[in-house]
């Protein structure tokens, strides 16, 4: 996740203004650049806060949610993520899939290997690791679930062997990223479907993230491939 | 047969497989046998992909999603199981030439007589729900299958969380 010093002052403007009304909301949208504001075709309501919904006229049909065959072993219900083709895939009967456009880590900060998904969160926190706030010392501390928080809508958090890994499926205000290596490591989606993703996962849904379909999966005792989250 | 005939038969053999390729979810597990080669790869599109037709089942699947999870040893549907049957109720409402065979399962500590019945209140709880917005029960079986029908089999909660769930099943013309 990488902010600019225009997104945090938005998002600290967020934090401090739960319960925005539409029109609001769409004056914070002002942050955005025009062009940026055509991704957006106004704002929905959801579970007491907002977002900014998706202009699917400006998103390449590869990157909106379909049924697609899907060969593959992994069983039904699973979440497999083909990072470097920006594919999310919800296993399917009949060697079928749901598959959805997703932004992945940026270079340094991609990882691959086997997760669960053990906690999930309705409009989260977002909470930049002290790695990240090194970098980018601008920073908050923290931003509340809202219009603003890059983690969206939702996230779902992925453990392995209890152990949480630091990264997450979430949403993002930044649909044009969809298809794009941006992130510092977690798995974005458009907020339509980070909420329809965590309808479909109960807790102790298996993920697989992989560089490619049909790459090697890393043995799952071995340490997270690449670097640690930041 | 001359170049314009060939044509003609080439277009009627594509819209042939086209039309075979609309049917896939429908098949029996994995036959496979109206899946031409080009359809049979990763990533291609299933039911017109992301033109799929509203009111399909695909649609039903790729925009609401069939499946309702429980937790372990219980029937209640909590916030998540209710947004989700909030969206099923809603298609269902719009597209009312289908029924729905509401399918339980248990993947639960318990006897098989438990499991069975635990399964089937699962069923009936999204009987219920639906009932309570708007859905005909007439359109409408709940039944449950105990372990009979689930997926994966573990010990782990990777497995059990996807076997405590209801699957509506969408039918056309049901036997009930």
């Amino acid at each position: 996740m990488s902010l600019s010093r225009r997104d945090f002052l938005a998002g600290m403007a967020a934090a401090g203004a739960a319960g925005l009304t539409a029109s609001e909301a769409h004056a914070y949208s002002k942050t955005f650049s025009k062009s940026a504001m055509t991704y957006f075709a106004g704002v929905a309501s959801d579970n007491g806060h907002n977002y900014r919904i998706t202009n699917w006229k400006k998103i390449k049909a590869k990157w909106q949610r379909q049924l697609v065959k899907y060969k593959s072993i992994e069983p039904i219900g699973s979440v497999v993520v083909d990072a470097q083709n920006h594919f999310l895939y919800v296993v399917f009967e009949n060697q079928t899939a749901l598959r959805y456009g997703v932004g992945v880590g940026r270079d340094g900060f991609r990882w691959y290997g086997r997760a669960r998904i053990d906690r999930k969160a309705l409009w989260p926190r977002w909470v930049p690791p002290p790695e990240m706030r090194v970098r980018q010392p601008d920073l908050p501390e923290s931003v509340e679930g809202g219009i603003d928080n890059p983690l969206g809508p939702r996230a779902l958090y992925l453990y392995r062997k209890g152990i949480d890994l630091g990264y997450r499926l979430h949403g993002t205000m930044e649909p044009w990223s969809i298809g794009n290596n941006v992130s510092s490591g977690c798995i974005r989606m458009f907020p339509e479907d980070v909420i329809d993703l965590y309808q479909r996962c109960p807790i102790g849904t298996r993920v697989l993230v992989l560089k490619t379909l049909g790459a090697p999966v890393i043995d799952e005792r071995a340490p997270v491939d690449g670097e640690p989250p930041a | 047969m001359t170049g314009k005939r060939s044509w003609q038969h080439a277009a009627a053999l594509t819209l042939l497989l086209l039309l075979a390729g609309c049917n896939t979810s429908k098949n029996a597990a994995d036959s496979g046998s109206s899946l031409t080669a080009a359809d049979n790869v990763t990533n291609a599109p299933v039911a017109g992909g992301v033109n799929v037709a509203p009111g399909s089942e695909e649609d039903f699947m790729v925009s609401v999603g069939r499946r309702t999870f429980f937790k372990q040893s219980s029937a209640e549907l909590d916030d998540v199981a209710r947004a989700t049957l909030d969206k099923q109720a809603q298609w269902l409402n719009q597209y009312p030439q289908w029924k729905v065979k509401l399918q339980g399962s248990a993947d639960d500590p318990g006897s098989p007589q438990a499991q069975t019945a635990l399964s089937q209140k699962r069923a009936d709880a999204v009987r219920n729900y639906l009932s309570s917005q708007g859905i005909e029960s007439g359109r409408m079986l709940a039944k449950g299958y105990g372990r009979e029908r689930i997926g994966e089999d573990c010990p782990e909660i990777e497995c059990k969380s996807q076997n405590r769930r209801v699957i509506t099943n969408l039918q056309e013309a049901p036997e009930f």
